[in-house]
């Protein structure tokens, strides 16, 4: 039974690092179509810069405080100077296009910080043993600001007049101009709010499951998968999906057989993908006549 | 004169023969080495490129099948000592098969989760062979000997550079026939306007899904090679990071050509082996896949800057050589990237000249093989409705329609005219209600259904395939009409078939009057001819039943009269025809029956003389506009 | 006019195919190929450091017999095609005498029928007895595992431990384990009672560790390389499982000790007498070879060698020997290597023998347990 906990609990944690990932696919693709495989990579800079500074000497939390906006930069840069002259986004070029950030992204970091996997410090706090499970401080840490984290962007999209203009930007976007925002806007500021969610996701988790140049895109993935369960459109969906991914990866890993826990999302993937395409393909299908 | 035009489409592949024949007694050891992955990548490039510019479909996880042809191979070859030649006809045919078997429920998604389920699927297939015994685990399987061929081992680059060649170039050409085949011709349609293809018969799944196993076995062939040359098959074939490698091939050298994904192979893996020596000299200590850099960049630059790729490029060069300014990547084609299959704009008002389309043509066109009996039912429509969510877009209508005769559908804006249509063509699936042509059931199935049945139609918004001539797009409607299939199509043995293809496409673009703009690329033309193009291509599928929605729409005074004449002898012939049109005195004067129908309902069917009288017929003309308009944008919200 | 081209040109490509650098004057070339990069980077890395700084020692002395050697790197990025294309690379492009590496043993073992086809002798610097076993060509300068594992159950024997429970490496450095374990220990009555894997770039290990509780062992056997051994040790301390850890040879360097941090106190390992090397005896016979190496490479790179850079050290130094005795004659060259004899090394006192490509036996490891961040050596149990 504590054995049958321990892998959840350890699962929840892995999970809610997917979940804010998830959050950035669909923060994008609410607002503008496009499925960035470059979200992982936001993770990964982060953790990687965070070590740095902390490497330097920097304190662990301004090295952390400074890095969120840095990356939340990186990508609204990377939307203005790849996403945004593109003149008819679609989905195939959007694919090849964020697919080659991404790829551009993992060797730059491999050429600044080397092949080598390291770890954030951990953060404060003491690990507990609680009903035979075994907890770590920073396990907590990531679901705590996970939790804080994915409230905040549900409610920013979903309560605020900002929020709402930008979702309709996909399909109405004179409604949305006539509350102030244009589509362009809206694009970018998506862009931030994916950069910002994936920078938080690579610091929490950092101390326990590492940053290394090419952990972004197996990341990012895991997340797109997450993002599916919602149909790329429910943000709450999304950050539930990740908790449930991270889940049952470990459920996998620990009853069946270690090697297959890759495999799990991407079989969750095919099966959302294929029980339901109806639900998920309505706006790319024919009926436009 | 034939021959010669033979020959010359030849010679291009007989140049790069000669060139790969030679390369390895110019080039250094170290050169022919990177050639020969150059051939290997390449080859599962051509395959890629064919399901990416040919079938629309993007593969982010085409290493699986490439791995698979490995694995397979190098099983076959290791542990039961199969003969080399069978071996790799077992490999490609064991890709192929997987192609089929996830490609049917694959196949079935679109734009973005179809690429991302490909990208699953060839990080599942590295997983598994991670994992099975039979792989050999994380190591794989090592020990491949060189093939050998009558004695002769192919052990040194230069043989095994000289060995892939006669395949690398008959892949080439093979590819390149399929795209000028019947099956290209009908999947460059799809691209264009996949509706409008399958309602001209088009199986759209069915072709993609045989391209896709088609690009496997490509795939799957360069894993054979692959295994080969290595002498060891690890987990890293099926790797994402050679995924990625193929598809910046297939872009760069410009999605749609056969011959980019040939070029782009030798740039991408000269780029690799250059970036692999050049970063670690512009930055010390630099270690690992520092390729990578490299092709992230590239690979964004060419979206940004030149999205047809080295093709578009090329086609710019010499036409700027030429001293002729060019808009359009390679003799006008416009990229894959950016068509989503939308209608093509056109521009507005109709063009005076020539409006008398030639009679003698129409008898060529229509085969009166297909055509039932004069009078007989062709096609029954019972309860039909559609509703989206709340709203009720047709109401319970009820049509028959007969052989040899034109009844005209009239209504107000989003009275459920071109719903009525879109329904009858399998275009969308009714809520309620059956569809009966000639007495089959068609109701919910595909457009190509009832294309086969001998109904086909036109668009309200112009669904021509832009990328192709008139003359082209006239030609995908003969699909119905003639066989040739992948293999007789990669072989060009279809010959005969195509003459008479290109004679009837002729015949029906003639009766249309636009025997001048055979030649021109459609979207060149002013509207009203594009239209005209339309009703040209469903003429030539022969069909029994012809459904043209605003055929008139954008023509002038003349054009209308002659394509009203047309439509006469069309249905002379035995053909019917049913028009939504809303110009109300020409479909009076054309019809023989008229139905009417305002909010969704059919209120009115009879002859022109009595719909006309109809109280409630005057009272939709006069009334409501505005709140039909309503319902159809509150409808089309649904959709959406 | 073709065939002319043809037959003309043949000659120029194909004198020196099989050859492979047979040649008696010019530079020698020594191809290597390691794990520079991705999962076997910690020991690819230093191993490079001390091939380099050997390769630059023995061209200063004047070379093997007046002639330069010309190193040549390859990396394989850890992975098994990247090995075969580098170890292709090196016999028929650069035509290099001798091949080394590579770092692990998957890499190794996709390079072994390469070398094999192409008639030169390779040196592998991985473990699993299978890289040579059986081969003419190949040799290898690290323990096989067989002998450490012999070690490890001799200590278990010694201690009364009868239930194991092993987590290994997924990939070729910890294939065959298990068997292995139950082989040796037979006589000893050691059961395997539960086998957990792990990638070499795995970062979550609770799972396995979960699963190696639940088997209540006696005791443990991590069979990895960092920084996958370290975290799997850490994620082992994590859950509080009380069972004695063993360790492999894998983990014999500082980014061992580094990532495990205070959860490596108490382990016990099976490792070459290198990390321990100021607490050998002063008559040990490896003492002299071990320090001057300690020594040479601590000034040149400023930290302590792994033993992973003693077995490129040993792979390249019996290299050398051998080309000094025979030359670069393929055929020569190996039987001089299949000669070794009594040598001293880093790993251990080589003695190779057409039957034992490896040239160690069980006496070149010593039982390490790491106490705050230190080798200890332990004195032999029982």
């Amino acid at each position: 039974m504590s054995d049958l906990l321990q892998l959840v609990f350890s699962g929840l944690a892995q999970g809610a690092v997917y979940g804010l990932i998830a959050l950035g696919f669909v923060a994008i693709f609410a607002v503008r179509e496009i499925v960035n495989l470059a979200q992982g990579e936001y993770a990964a800079l982060a953790g990687l810069s965070a070590i740095s500074a902390v490497t330097a000497g920097v304190p662990l939390l301004p090295a952390v405080v400074l890095v969120v906006p840095m990356v939340v930069m990186v990508a609204v840069l990377i939307e203005r100077l790849c996403i945004a002259p593109i003149r008819k986004m679609t989905p195939l070029l959007s694919i090849i296009l964020t697919l080659g950030i991404s790829t551009a992204l993992k060797a730059i970091m491999l050429l600044i910080w080397g092949p080598q996997a390291r770890g954030l410090p951990a953060f404060p706090g003491r690990d507990i043993v609680l009903a035979g499970v075994s907890i770590r401080s920073q396990e907590l840490w990531i679901l705590g600001i996970s939790a804080v984290v994915g409230a905040a962007v549900v409610w920013a999209y979903e309560h605020t007049l900002l929020g709402k203009a930008m979702r309709a930007c996909a399909e109405q976007p004179v409604a949305a101009r006539l509350v102030g925002i244009s589509p362009r806007m809206a694009t970018m500021i998506a862009f931030g709010v994916a950069g910002f969610v994936g920078a938080v996701a690579g610091l929490v988790g950092s101390p326990i499951y590492f940053s290394s140049w090419d952990y972004g895109l197996g990341l990012g993935l895991k997340g797109f998968v997450a993002a599916t369960l919602g149909g790329l459109v429910s943000l709450r969906v999304a950050l539930f999906g990740g908790l449930l991914l991270g889940v049952l990866e470990n459920l996998v890993a620990g009853y069946i057989d270690t090697g297959y826990r890759d495999a799990v999302a991407f079989l969750v993937l095919l099966l959302v993908l294929l029980v339901r395409p109806q639900g998920l393909v309505l706006k790319a299908s024919a009926a436009r006549v | 004169m034939r021959s010669e035009g033979v020959l010359r489409s030849y010679l291009p592949f007989a140049v790069l023969a000669a060139v790969l024949v030679v390369f390895p007694f110019v080039a250094s050891t170290n050169l022919v080495n990177i050639g020969v992955f150059a051939l290997i990548y390449g080859l599962a490039a051509i395959g890629l490129s064919l399901l990416m510019g040919l079938a629309g479909q993007v593969s982010l996880g085409h290493a699986a099948f490439f791995a698979v042809g490995a694995y397979t191979n190098a099983i076959l070859i290791t542990r039961y000592q199969v003969h080399g030649v069978l071996a790799a006809g077992a490999a490609v045919v064991v890709s192929m098969l997987i192609a089929l078997l996830v490609g049917i429920p694959l196949l079935r998604l679109r734009g973005h989760f179809l690429a991302l389920a490909t990208l699953g699927l060839g990080i599942i297939v590295s997983v598994v062979v991670r994992e099975l015994d039979v792989t050999g685990g994380t190591s794989g399987i090592f020990g491949i000997p060189k093939p050998e061929i009558n004695g002769r081992v192919y052990d040194t680059p230069q043989e095994f550079f000289w060995l892939m060649t006669p395949v690398v170039v008959i892949g080439l050409l093979l590819a390149r026939n399929l795209v000028r085949s019947r099956t290209g011709r009908a999947l460059s349609a799809v691209n264009d306007s996949e509706v409008a293809a399958e309602c001209l018969g088009v199986n759209t799944f069915a072709l993609r899904l045989r391209v896709f196993i088609l690009s496997a076995g490509y795939a799957g062939l360069a894993g054979v090679f692959y295994a080969y040359w290595l002498a060891v098959v690890s987990p890293e074939a099926s790797g994402f990071q050679l995924s990625v490698k193929m598809l910046l091939m297939v872009v760069l050298g410009g999605l749609g050509t056969v011959w980019g994904a040939i070029t782009g192979s030798i740039m991408v893996q000269g780029l690799d082996e250059g970036m692999r020596v050049l970063i670690p000299q512009l930055i010390p200590g630099a270690t690992g896949e520092v390729q990578l850099v490299g092709f992230g960049v590239v690979l964004v630059l060419v979206i940004i800057l030149l999205p047809g790729g080295l093709a578009q490029l090329a086609a710019m060069v010499t036409a700027r050589l030429r001293g002729r300014q060019v808009e359009r990547p390679a003799a006008g084609r416009s990229s894959p990237l950016e068509s989503d299959g939308a209608p093509a704009a056109g521009g507005q008002g109709g063009h005076g000249e020539d409006g008398e389309p030639g009679s003698p043509y129409l008898g060529d066109v229509l085969d009166s093989a297909q055509i039932p009996e004069r009078g007989s039912l062709v096609l029954s429509v019972r309860e039909l409705t559609k509703r989206y969510g709340g709203v009720t877009a047709v109401r319970e209508v009820n049509l028959d329609v007969y052989a040899g005769e034109i009844l005209a559908l009239i209504g107000p804006n989003g009275a459920g005219k071109t719903t009525c249509f879109n329904m009858i063509s399998g275009v969308l699936a009714p809520t309620d209600g059956t569809i009966e042509v000639r007495g089959r059931r068609v109701e919910g199935r595909r457009p190509h259904v009832v294309a086969a049945l001998g109904a086909t139609r036109t668009f309200q918004n112009l669904q021509v395939f832009g990328s192709s001539t008139v003359l082209g797009n006239v030609a995908v409607a003969r699909h119905l009409r003639s066989r040739s299939g992948v293999v007789r199509g990669m072989l060009s043995l279809a010959r005969r078939e195509e003459r008479d293809i290109e004679r009837i496409a002729r015949a029906a673009v003639a009766a249309m009057g636009l025997a001048d703009d055979a030649d021109r690329l459609v979207k060149d033309l002013p509207f009203g001819r594009q239209r005209k193009v339309e009703v040209a291509r469903a003429l030539a599928l022969s069909p029994m039943l012809l459904l043209l929605d605003e055929p008139m729409a954008g023509l002038s005074g003349p054009e209308r009269d002659g394509l009203a004449a047309l439509l006469r002898r069309t249905r002379e012939a035995g053909v019917a025809v049913v028009l939504v049109e809303h110009d109300v005195d020409a479909v009076m004067a054309l019809a023989d029956r008229v139905a009417v129908m305002d909010e969704g309902r059919l209120i009115a069917l009879g002859a022109p003389s009595v719909v006309r009288q109809d109280p409630a017929v005057i009272a939709a003309y006069l009334g409501t506009d505005d709140e039909a308009d309503a319902l159809l944008r509150q409808a089309a919200k649904e959709v959406y | 006019m073709a065939v002319l081209a043809l037959s003309g040109c043949a000659e120029s490509v194909s004198p020196a195919d099989k050859g492979g650098g047979g040649s008696t004057e010019g530079p020698i070339k020594i191809g290597a190929v390691l794990d520079i990069t991705g999962a076997g980077a910690s020991l690819g890395v230093p191993e490079r450091q001390t091939l380099e700084m050997l390769a630059k020692q023995v061209n200063a002395a004047g070379g093997i017999n007046g002639r330069q050697i010309t190193l040549l790197i390859e990396d394989n990025q850890s992975t098994e095609d990247g090995a075969a294309r580098a170890a292709s690379k090196l016999l028929q492009t650069e035509k290099v005498s001798i091949l080394l590496g590579a770092s692990r043993t998957g890499p190794s073992l996709a390079m072994r029928p390469i070398a094999e086809q192409a008639k030169i002798p390779m040196i592998s610097l991985a473990a699993n007895e299978k890289i040579v076993h059986g081969s003419k060509w190949v040799f290898k300068s690290a323990q096989n595992d067989k002998v450490v594992i012999e070690n490890i159950v001799d200590d278990m024997a010694a201690k009364g431990y009868h239930n194991i429970a092993i987590a290994r490496d997924a990939s070729g450095f910890g294939e065959g384990i298990p068997e292995m374990f139950t082989d040796v220990g037979k006589a000893a009555k050691i059961n395997v009672v539960s086998v957990e894997k792990f990638a070499p770039d795995a970062t979550l290990f609770t799972a396995q560790m979960v699963n190696v509780r639940k088997a209540k062992p006696d005791a443990v056997v991590i069979w990895g390389i960092p920084p996958a051994a370290s975290l799997a040790q850490v994620a082992y301390r994590q859950l509080g499982i009380k069972a004695p850890v063993y360790q492999s040879h894998g983990i014999g360097n500082q980014v061992f000790l580094d990532t495990a941090g205070a959860s490596a106190n108490g382990l016990l390992a099976s490792l070459g007498r290198m990390l321990v090397a100021d607490q050998l005896p002063a008559n040990d016979p490896q003492n002299k070879v071990v320090t001057q190496f300690i020594k040479d490479y601590k000034a040149a790179y400023g930290q302590s060698p792994s033993t992973f850079a003693g077995h490129a050290y040993d792979g390249f130094t019996i290299a050398v020997n051998a080309l000094k005795q025979a030359g670069t004659d393929p055929n020569k060259l190996r039987d001089a290597i299949e000669g070794v004899s009594n040598w001293p090394g880093i790993s251990g006192v080589f003695t190779m023998t057409p039957e034992d490509h490896s040239g160690l036996t069980k006496d070149a490891l010593v039982m390490v347990t790491v106490d705050n961040g230190k080798w200890k050596l332990v004195p032999a149990a029982g």
